[in-house]
């Protein structure tokens, strides 16, 4: 009997050991010292730095990895300067030679890769290695398109590595002209034509150093084992759930910023000026699928800042720029910044029906009201896109609104359509729009748009897919329309307009294969231009070259509202850089007595 | 007896009877006829779509004009009683339309699973040995399966793909991934009462007098154990119509009409700031069909079931 007993207690404890593991896993608000909780509103694709080029991913993988330049946190406009490079670069008087010195004493975390899991000190040649990787053709790699016919050599090594079997098997020791390493702490990089945008390519992620012991020993288990040099790396990953990382004691050190730009200092922004980084011990990143439970863990404290869903807007934001009550009782702030970004529906110019069809193409634009739209969907709070190029960008053209690239005139559309019937020699067939999600945004968005064809005479089908398989058909040029953004990494515009540009079709950054002799012709000019008012009006020629000929219909700029708590401190809109958790400092203090307050609240 | 009591007797066949006792119960019958108005409301949709799908009535994609989103429910005119959505489009309308998705969705897929399970089973309980073997191997393995999960599987991969150069997105994809993973339930079933009846002396009265196994099965065994699918039928058509609501919920039924498991969806986010109407009308309508078919099933089961019947 006592036997048995004991059996069943036995059992009963091995069932509920479990529950008491799970019940007891640490809440990260618990942890003792200084956690950052933020939201990930999908989970990064991956973390390997070489082939980052989602937000979600970047939005971790900057605190990870260092590349050799960055924005200045606080001064605006933004400036560029060393992040693991030792000074800005000297640059040879034809604009064609760099030579860029590291910072010596700079240590890749420990990891098991390394010997004795040590981690060892960064060279020059862990950047050449970043390069060669990217440019490796079994690599895989969503960045190297914009990387063609920029380096001297790279171009070269890039077929070279088409005779390996995998990616693995690839000979790295192969020299790449122009890249040379001129000693452990200096670089030489020699560029085929004069790249003005070098420096701040120079601060992509995707180039910042990679030890290829890392590579080797994780092979393609890298996406989940970054090695990077940053302040903090990675402690856990549990896919589709949460990250956290923390600090990286191999890290260089740096000091919190002392200058601003005014208002700076009022804001309390230079408080910290000269004190050293990191402040935060830990960063706890959950992943929200919904909006909701991330804007509820916000308002229940356990999330420090939150961009406000388009459903909760009303119930945060009261009038233009203030708070509304309930989140002024809560100590809570609003941030508010135009965000260099722009959304549109593509065309595929390589589409029968709609690539020889300006008509075609005028209509659709005409018939969307994209006032409406603003409405609907960002409650009012973007602004209406006349052009591509976003309003805080170097060459923003003030007067585009007058052309009249966004009006909103379905009748004009009707008369459009007839036109385009003729081109046609029969009625217009159901167009197809591929939509990069099925979630409630993207199904309401394409009744929106399926309303607005309606009103004109089309029929638009929608298809819903996963991003993977959005991306895979648009690049492909098997998606004949396409809902799809993008976000600005650097003041200069040659990113969008690189867009349109004949030598960057899919799987580069010309997603519509829109090709037009002449603007490619001015892209070939606006590349090697280096900042200027010359340069400037060019872009903005060559902007409206691309808007004359409709090969998307351009819907709006994102303006970013994003709410914080006040324990939150150095909290400062950042447009172009990612890794910015190292300035961010928590009033734990404050944080803890959260509760309370919302307890007297109610 | 005399000759009225043996007419009265030979005219009380299983299905007579039954209905006679069905129609004795009174709240069972409204709820039958609950049901009978959303299929013929399901019905008028689904034939007035055909006809002219912009007939205002059954036209959810009508926008009831500008400034019209996200009005409350009013007594202004009849599309606004359950308010409107997003676009300015009348919840009425998209939860009326809701109803034909939810129908055709459910009864596609309890004839697929029907379809699937009948046959599967009776072949298995008639036949046995390693018929039966195969089969019960099958139904175990897909019955270790979480439903839910097998349904979502087969609904994700279903959405893309083409059978003899149709595509599958949308409605069809819904009820094969409903029908095709739900079919171990009746099949078990049939198979344990083919089992029992294999032996009885009207089938080795037809297999002494020559009839082939399909006969045996389909003239003698199977109209015998007919009350029970139709009991099976209307009990599993409920947790259909739940599925194919999760299934819309989840985004993976057709987006490009409405159903209520999208206003759902949809409403989820909205009731934050304050749309309530959306959930309530999609949720009332799940709500009163379901408890109809349910008291009505639970009836009809009553009401047919030899062995209930006689404990009453």
């Amino acid at each position: 009997m006592i036997t048995n007993d004991w059996h069943r207690r036995l059992i009963l404890l091995i069932l509920i050991l479990p529950t008491i593991h799970t019940g007891c896993r640490k809440d990260p608000a618990d942890e003792k010292g200084m956690v950052l909780r933020q939201a990930l509103l999908s989970k990064p694709q991956t973390l390997d730095s070489g082939n980052m080029s989602d937000v979600y991913s970047m939005m971790v993988g900057g605190d990870i990895y260092e590349p050799l330049y960055t924005y200045h946190y606080l001064k605006r406009p933004y400036e560029l300067i060393p992040l693991s490079a030792d000074g800005m670069p000297e640059v040879s008087e034809d604009h064609l030679t760099y030579t860029i010195k590291i910072k010596k004493g700079i240590l890749f975390q420990d990891d098991p890769c390394f010997r004795g899991s040590k981690g060892r000190e960064v060279t020059v040649h862990d950047y050449i290695f970043a390069f060669k990787r990217m440019a490796n053709i079994k690599f895989i790699n969503v960045n190297w398109s914009g990387w063609q016919n920029k380096i001297v050599g790279l171009d070269d090594f890039h077929e070279y590595t088409r005779q390996f079997k995998d990616e693995y098997s690839v000979d790295y020791s192969k020299e790449v002209d122009g890249l040379l390493a001129l000693d452990d702490h200096t670089i030489q990089i020699k560029m085929v034509k004069p790249y003005p945008q070098f420096i701040s390519a120079l601060a992509d992620i995707c180039l910042s150093p990679v030890a290829q012991e890392a590579v080797n020993y994780y092979k393609d288990e890298i996406n989940s084992h970054p090695v990077g040099t940053g302040p903090y790396r990675l402690n856990k990953w549990h896919k589709g759930s949460y990250l956290i990382v923390v600090r990286n004691n191999n890290w260089r050190g740096e000091k919190y910023p002392t200058e601003g730009e005014p208002g700076d200092a009022e804001e309390g922004l230079l408080d910290d000026a000269g004190r050293e980084l990191p402040f935060v011990d830990a960063v706890y990143w959950t992943i929200f699928k919904q909006q909701q439970p991330a804007w509820l863990s916000f308002q229940k404290g356990l999330l420090d800042s939150k961009s406000i869903p388009k459903d909760n807007f009303k119930e945060a934001i009261t009038s233009e720029t203030g708070l509304s009550e309930e989140m002024r009782e809560r100590n809570i702030r609003l941030v508010k910044f135009v965000d260099p970004s722009v959304f549109w529906i593509g065309f595929n110019m390589k589409d029968k029906v709609l690539g020889n069809n300006l008509p075609l193409r005028k209509a659709i634009s005409l018939a969307i009201d994209r006032e409406r739209f603003i409405d609907i969907f960002f409650n009012g709070h973007h602004v209406a896109a006349h052009g591509f190029i976003a309003p805080g960008r170097d060459s923003y053209d003030p007067e585009i609104n007058k052309c009249g690239y966004s009006r909103y005139d379905p009748e004009q559309a009707k008369l459009l359509i007839k036109e385009a019937e003729l081109i046609c020699g029969d009625s217009i067939a159901p167009l197809k729009l591929n939509m990069p999600g099925s979630g409630t945004f993207f199904t309401q968005y394409g009744q929106f748009l399926q309303r607005s064809f309606e009103d004109v005479g089309l029929t638009l089908k929608v298809d819903y897919m996963d991003l993977p398989t959005y991306m895979e058909q648009t690049a492909k040029g098997k998606s004949q329309l396409f809902a799809s953004s993008a976000s600005a990494v650097s003041p200069d515009s040659l990113d969008v307009l690189g867009m349109f540009a004949t030598k960057n079709f899919a799987p580069g950054s010309n997603l519509f294969f829109y090709s037009n002799s002449e603007f490619d012709k001015l892209y070939e000019e606006g590349e090697v231009m280096f900042p200027s008012d010359q340069r400037n009006e060019l872009y903005r020629k060559m902007e409206r070259m691309v808007m004359e000929d409709y090969p998307a219909v351009f819907l709006n700029h994102r303006v970013s509202y994003v709410l914080y708590h006040d324990w939150n401190r150095n909290v400062k809109p950042h447009a172009f850089s990612f890794g910015l958790t190292k300035y961010r400092k928590i009033d734990v203090e404050k944080r803890n007595k959260y509760k309370d307050l919302l307890r007297s609240i109610r | 007896m005399n000759e009225d009591n043996i007419n009265s007797f030979q005219r009380s066949s299983l299905w007579h009877d039954a209905f006679r006792r069905l129609r004795r119960r009174k709240f069972a019958m409204v709820c039958f006829w609950i049901v009978a108005g959303y299929f013929a409301l399901a019905v008028f949709v689904y034939i007035a779509e055909s006809i002219d799908p912009t007939m205002s009535a059954i036209n959810w994609k009508e926008q009831l004009g500008q400034g019209m989103e996200y009005q409350r429910p009013s007594l202004c005119s009849v599309k606004t009683i359950f308010g409107t959505n997003f676009l300015g489009q009348s919840t009425l309308i998209s939860t009326l339309y809701g109803v034909k998705t939810a129908l055709a969705v459910a009864f596609a897929a309890s004839v697929i699973s029907i379809m699937i399970g009948v046959p599967l089973g009776a072949a298995a309980g008639y036949f046995g040995g390693v018929v039966d073997d195969i089969v019960v191997w099958i139904y175990s393995t897909l019955s270790n399966i979480p439903w839910i999960i097998l349904v979502m599987a087969f609904a994700v991969v279903l959405n893309d793909d083409k059978i003899m150069g149709g595509k599958l997105s949308g409605e069809p994809g819904v009820y094969l991934a409903i029908g095709l993973t739900s079919w171990v339930g009746i099949c078990r079933l049939i198979r344990g009462e083919i089992i029992k009846r294999k032996e009885s002396e009207y089938v080795l009265a037809a297999k002494a007098v020559g009839c082939s196994n399909s006969r045996i099965i389909f003239r003698h065994l199977l109209p015998n154990v007919f009350h029970i699918i139709i009991i099976n039928f209307s009990l599993r058509f409920v947790s259909f119509i739940h599925m194919e609501v999760i299934i819309s919920f989840l985004g993976l039924g057709d987006a490009n009409k409405p159903s209520w498991g999208k206003m759902i969806s949809a409403a989820s986010s909205e009731l934050t700031r304050g749309i309530w109407w959306e959930m309530t009308a999609a949720t009332m309508a799940i709500f009163v069909l379901s408890l109809a078919l349910n008291i009505f099933g639970d009836a009809l089961r009553d009401c047919l079931d030899p062995k209930l019947r006689m404990e009453r």
